[in-house]
């Protein structure tokens, strides 16, 4: 097992090197030149250079390209021996001179916002929409499966920027249940923040428990379906472990591979969702970016959610040795 | 042994939507005796087994009576019907493997039989699992108790299914098809078991294959059935010796015995030692 664990660990390491070195050709010959966007509105040709030349871009690919990764394991300096000399620690991940701040520390800042939202969506759409997916299989062909699924099919249809604009208008603007969001901590004011959270909580998991209810559906019919299914009420089980243990537990195994990548996705940042809100985090953060062409910040941002998804398959690979009694053989 | 059958089954039918499956099949078996249902796929006999145990899909209609241990059974709510199934009457399915769960031990398998009809502790139902596995004589129950379904070879994966039919000591077994998806040698071995088990515990069973070898080996009485209909019913010997109709004469003559005479070809290489010199 711990093998296991160390072969996959360096599989991640060779795996996100790779995505390092691919988002920075990407982005190192793709782009709209960083320094112009810097330099601002009284621009001559000379400051670009200096600018360029401040940034290292001066370099060639392979020189830049190490900078950058030696910058994340021990750091680096922008523009050395200038007198705007910027050191920018390990693990840098580049610095936004627009925003004047390290990159990493600007993710870390507004990763808890991101978090808070990815976490609290996903019990929700993981409750909401196993359990519409165990109803819809058990009562399949009745009006509670047609019913859970067409409201399956309007969740995965509406765009969540629709639902998240009609939600906001609806509960904050019209009804005024809700105050405008705003992030608060946890600790200084639950309701506020509690007030804050539920509306992008809801938007995301309307939109995913609908998918997981579709997937939880399809599994557990199939599930219902195997032989083993006769032997628990041949048994004489009761339906409610008849149902849960024997057919809820084998079906849930796809459901945590789409759980693991949709969550890594979501700390990428919810992109519109945080937008739409105005919560400052990750995904807003990066939307911004790309409108200003902070370059720093939107190859930060996308080296996170490269991160979180090369993570979110080991864990999800572990949680399957814990779900599945065959696979944890093969992995010892 | 009383004169009262402990299963008798009466003009049985049972007519889905858009056919009937079974058509007033009557047989009943004696307190402890063995009831051999032969028939070619599709001749009704799993559909009449599944009716005993109350385990048709709700759609199927029966009619016919059905009395084990001189209770009706036909008509009784689902609730009534989980209370015997498992406890009183236990099944034994043809494909060990996918009958059972694979993301449990066979130990927590068997011990839910227990515990879904006796209550008590995890640990209790456990204790119970090792003796139901010692049993049907698998080596090492209580390290065995612990192991997943996918561990076990064909032939031990069936002894599980019969230790967890058998650990409420059923008054009744039905066994559909329980050799196979087994090879021969371990068919043979689990026939045996199952004799074995039936003599020491004194249950019925309903015996359920489409193969005459087998159930010669294990059953007194045969209902030979064809279509949803009985062809042909009577002991064993009578079923053997005399058949009467003429579809039991067919699945005789298509089943191969072991003293069947054949013909061997002449060896090509004439011994060592015994060539002319």
């Amino acid at each position: 097992m711990i093998s296991y664990i160390l072969k996959r660990l360096l599989g991640a390491v060779v795996t996100m090197l790779a995505v390092i070195f691919f988002t920075f050709i990407i982005f190192f010959y793709l782009t709209p030149d960083p320094a112009a966007s810097i330099c601002g509105d009284a621009c001559t040709p000379d400051t670009i250079v200096q600018i360029r030349r401040q940034l290292g871009l001066e370099e060639p690919f392979f020189v830049q390209f190490w900078a950058f990764l030696s910058g994340i394991f021990v750091g680096r300096t922008y523009g050395e021996g200038t007198a705007a000399e910027i050191y920018c620690s390990a693990p840098c991940l580049g610095y936004s001179f627009q925003y004047r701040t390290d990159v990493f520390d600007g993710i870390v800042d507004r990763l808890p916002v991101t978090i808070t939202i990815a976490v609290g969506a996903a019990v929700l759409w993981i409750l909401s929409g196993v359990a519409a997916g165990v109803i819809s299989a058990v009562k399949q062909g009745t009006w509670w499966d047609r019913g859970a699924m067409m409201f399956a099919l309007a969740g995965v249809s509406l765009p969540n920027y629709f639902v998240a604009l009609v939600l906001q208008y609806l509960l904050v603007v019209q009804l005024q249940w809700l105050p405008f969001p705003a992030v608060v901590g946890f600790t200084d004011d639950p309701t506020r923040w509690f007030q804050t959270y539920i509306m992008p909580w809801t938007v995301l998991a309307l939109m995913y428990a609908s998918m997981y209810a579709r997937l939880t559906r399809t599994n557990m019919i199939d599930t219902l379906g195997e032989n083993f299914m006769r032997t628990a009420h041949a048994k004489g089980l009761r339906p409610a472990p008849i149902m849960l243990r024997h057919g809820l537990r084998p079906s849930l195994t796809p459901v945590v591979t789409l759980l693991g990548m949709d969550f890594a996705t979501l700390l990428g940042g919810a992109l519109i969702t945080e937008t739409v809100f105005g919560l400052n985090g990750v995904g807003r953060w990066a939307y911004n970016a790309i409108g200003t062409n902070d370059q720093p910040v939107i190859m930060g941002v996308t080296l996170l959610a490269a991160f979180a998804v090369i993570i979110a398959n080991i864990v999800v690979d572990l949680t399957y040795t814990a779900l599945d009694p065959r696979v944890r053989e093969s992995t010892k | 042994m009383t004169d009262k059958p402990m299963l008798q089954v009466v003009d049985l039918t049972i007519a889905f939507p858009t056919a009937a499956v079974v058509d007033q099949v009557s047989f009943e078996i004696p307190q402890g005796g063995t009831m051999g249902l032969v028939g070619e796929s599709g001749s009704g006999k799993s559909m009449t087994s599944l009716a005993v145990m109350g385990l048709l899909p709700r759609e199927a209609r029966t009619t016919g009576r059905i009395s084990f241990m001189d209770e009706e059974l036909l008509g009784r709510s689902d609730r009534q019907m989980r209370r015997l199934r498992g406890d009183r009457m236990a099944m034994i399915f043809q494909d060990p493997l996918s009958s059972l769960n694979p993301y449990y031990t066979v130990g927590f398998q068997i011990a839910e039989a227990y515990r879904a009809h006796r209550g008590g502790s995890r640990r209790a139902g456990l204790r119970r699992a090792v003796e139901a596995m010692d049993r049907v004589k698998i080596v090492d129950a209580d390290k065995r108790v612990n192991h997943y379904p996918h561990q076990f070879s064909g032939g031990m994966r069936q002894r599980v299914m019969i230790a967890m039919a058998l650990v409420c000591e059923p008054e009744l077994i039905i066994a559909d098809e329980p050799t196979t998806a087994l090879d021969v040698t371990v068919q043979a071995q689990i026939l045996e078991l199952l004799a074995e088990v039936q003599q020491s515990t004194g249950a019925g069973m309903l015996f359920i294959t489409h193969d005459l070898a087998v159930v010669s080996q294990v059953s007194d009485r045969i209902t030979v059935m064809r279509h949803g209909r009985t062809v042909e019913q009577g002991t064993a010997e009578q079923i053997f010796s005399r058949p009467s109709n003429d579809y039991t004469r067919q699945l005789l003559a298509a089943t191969p015995r072991l003293d069947d005479q054949v013909d061997l070809p002449e060896p090509i290489l004439t011994p060592v030692g015994s060539e002319d010199s």
